[in-house]
């Protein structure tokens, strides 16, 4: 009974105060249409990052004339580091194996057939467990004997840097961008519920002379202040999905093929998740915004 | 409230003369507080402690406002439980400061404010509200809220100290009908005359039986026959044992009355009587 009396409480003020409630909910839509753009696109970025790293492959090229002594000291070193969590997967790559890859990579494999003896060596393909363990790959075995001194070790080091630059400042930019917006957020909602409060102050004081308790008055201000902020939240969603079909949807149709053949295996949110997330942060953005306005109002 | 105005109606009505002191005791005022306000019973919630101490104390109270300028100035006084006492002084003698000290609107600078046996200074914050619910408050400006008809006005007294619905359309046609306001529920403050108003404020303070009722200048915006009628009304819900306290300015009520009378000048208690009036038995206006 108690939780319906509130509810009414919120709806009459709300339609009592149509203009600021209305402000209130548009400042919520533009909140969370904002965040609903944003986090998809950062994810996506992020993905796109990670997808790059875990290709970062270190190629470690076994000299012909190593022993099979001092290949297996050389396996049993990776295999080392894949117990301690530096290296994800092992993979030994024969002379003949290396041929047969390059034979399906050539335009014209002929060319392969003229030549008297295999010249690519053996390698064991290292995969890290995250592209800043390459360094470490390296460090390990780079003054192994059973290393082919020509080839040596192989990994594409300054593209491993680049990308690990980019995902660090990607992670720290995302969270420090949807933090401002957060609070941007709680602030203007705070403020346009205080216009709400502040028409209303006398009536505040009423309640409070009846001997209202502050949560009793609190209660449909924080209700009122959910209302507007899912309203706001749920056409937020519904803008977003129609820029998702309308735009994004037609363009990652046309851009799909091409990302599949480079291996992209970038994904983003899902948009029932991100529904989810974004009616969440609307009711939250609403109670807080109400509610941190109202701990002012109530002392005395 | 969806009532309409015949549902739950009691059968009386406020009569508007002046009632004779041999009232007969079933009062419908009376009637209406089953629950005996005097014998040391507390009710759920209630913060008044037991006891037949009076139900207002002041203990060289002084309240100074910022700039120095005096508030009240040392007083002490009692107000007895069930008593009606009349609060009179020009504007700026300490009246208000007086009453907002008793709803703890306000703190005193020094000395203590004691109402119902509780000392305020002790009494926590999150108990206010409960101590104002065993305060009826009636002002001068009313304090309605706009928006809410006159049922609905009375009904968020009773939805605050967490009453069942049933009860709340129970009760409030009742007390409207007390106050005199039949047929007058669903009306908004503003479709309302001043002395309407005001009785739909008599009847939000009343709805929560308090033990103590405080009117700030209760007929100050109301004229003389509206005032006597509101006057009267006070009257009688002191005869069922609420202690009544009136601040006022209004000579001709007070001087009708004859009832207790303390006056104020710049903060200080100057005149504390039995059955007087406005001006004291000299006839001299307080100095």
């Amino acid at each position: 009974m108690r939780i319906g009396m509130f509810f009414r409480e919120a709806l009459r003020s709300i339609r009592a105060n149509a203009a600021i409630s209305v402000a209130a909910t548009v400042t919520a839509l533009i909140a969370v249409f904002i965040l609903g753009a944003f986090i998809p696109s950062f994810m996506y970025v992020r993905s796109a990052v990670d997808s790059q790293k875990a290709k970062v492959d270190v190629d470690v090229y076994i000299a012909d004339t190593a022993s099979v002594a001092q290949v297996n000291s050389l396996r049993d070193k990776l295999n080392g580091l894949r117990t301690d969590g530096t290296v994800a997967e092992v993979t030994y790559v024969s002379k003949e194996d290396a041929l047969r890859i390059m034979r399906e990579r050539l335009r014209d494999p002929s060319v392969l057939d003229e030549l008297p003896s295999n010249p690519l060596p053996a390698k064991f393909n290292v995969r890290p467990t995250d592209a800043e363990n390459a360094d470490v790959i390296v460090a390990a075995v780079k003054d192994d004997p059973a290393l082919d001194p020509t080839e040596g070790i192989v990994y594409p080091e300054s593209t491993a840097d680049r990308l690990l630059t980019a995902a660090k400042f990607v992670q720290w930019a995302g969270f420090a961008l949807i933090g401002i917006l957060l609070l941007a957020a709680v602030l203007l909602i705070g403020n346009t519920i205080r216009l709400s409060i502040f028409a209303r102050r006398r009536e505040v004081e009423v309640m409070r002379l009846v001997g209202a308790t502050n949560w009793f008055i609190r209660w449909p201000f924080m209700i009122e202040g959910v209302i507007c902020g899912l309203v706001g939240a749920v056409v937020a969603v519904g803008m977003l999905w129609g820029i998702k079909v309308g735009v994004v949807d037609a363009w990652a149709a046309g851009a799909d093929s091409a990302l599949t053949k480079t291996g992209s295996a970038a994904g983003t949110i899902a948009f029932p998740m991100l529904t989810l997330v974004l009616v969440g942060a609307g009711a939250l953005l609403g109670a807080i915004g109400s509610g941190i306005t109202l701990r002012r109002f109530l002392k005395v | 409230m969806s009532d309409g105005p015949d549902s739950g109606r009691p059968a009386f009505t406020l009569v508007e003369v002046p009632q004779a002191p041999e009232a007969p005791a079933q009062d419908d005022v009376a009637a209406l507080f089953s629950a005996p306000v005097q014998d040391g019973t507390r009710r759920k919630g209630d913060i008044f402690r037991p006891g037949p101490g009076p139900m207002v104390e002041f203990r060289g109270v002084t309240k100074t406002y910022q700039g120095n300028s005096r508030g009240l100035d040392g007083v002490s006084l009692r107000i007895g439980t069930g008593e009606f006492v009349f609060l009179v002084g020009p504007s700026g003698s300490g009246k208000s400061t007086f009453v907002r000290l008793i709803i703890r609107e306000l703190r005193p600078t020094e000395g203590s404010v004691i109402v119902g046996g509780r000392d305020l200074a002790e009494l926590r914050r999150g108990k206010v509200p409960y101590l104002r619910r065993a305060i009826g408050c009636v002002f001068q400006d009313f304090r309605l809220l706009p928006d809410r008809t006159a049922a609905e006005n009375v009904a968020y007294a009773l939805q605050v100290t967490g009453h069942k619905k049933a009860e709340v359309r129970r009760r409030v046609p009742e007390i409207l009908s007390l106050v005199g306001l039949d047929g007058k529920y669903d009306r908004l403050p503003r479709e309302l005359s001043g002395g309407e108003q005001q009785r739909v404020s008599i009847a939000r303070a009343l709805v929560n039986h308090p033990r103590l009722l405080i009117a700030d200048e209760p007929t100050g915006n109301l004229d003389p026959e509206t005032s006597l009628g509101i006057m009267d009304l006070l009257l009688r819900i002191n005869r069922t044992g609420t202690t009544v306290l009136v601040a006022t300015h209004d000579r001709h009520t007070v001087d009708r009355m004859q009832m207790r009378v303390i006056a104020l000048q710049e903060g200080r208690v100057v005149r504390d009587e039995e059955s007087s009036g406005y001006h004291d038995r000299t006839g001299e206006v307080p100095a």
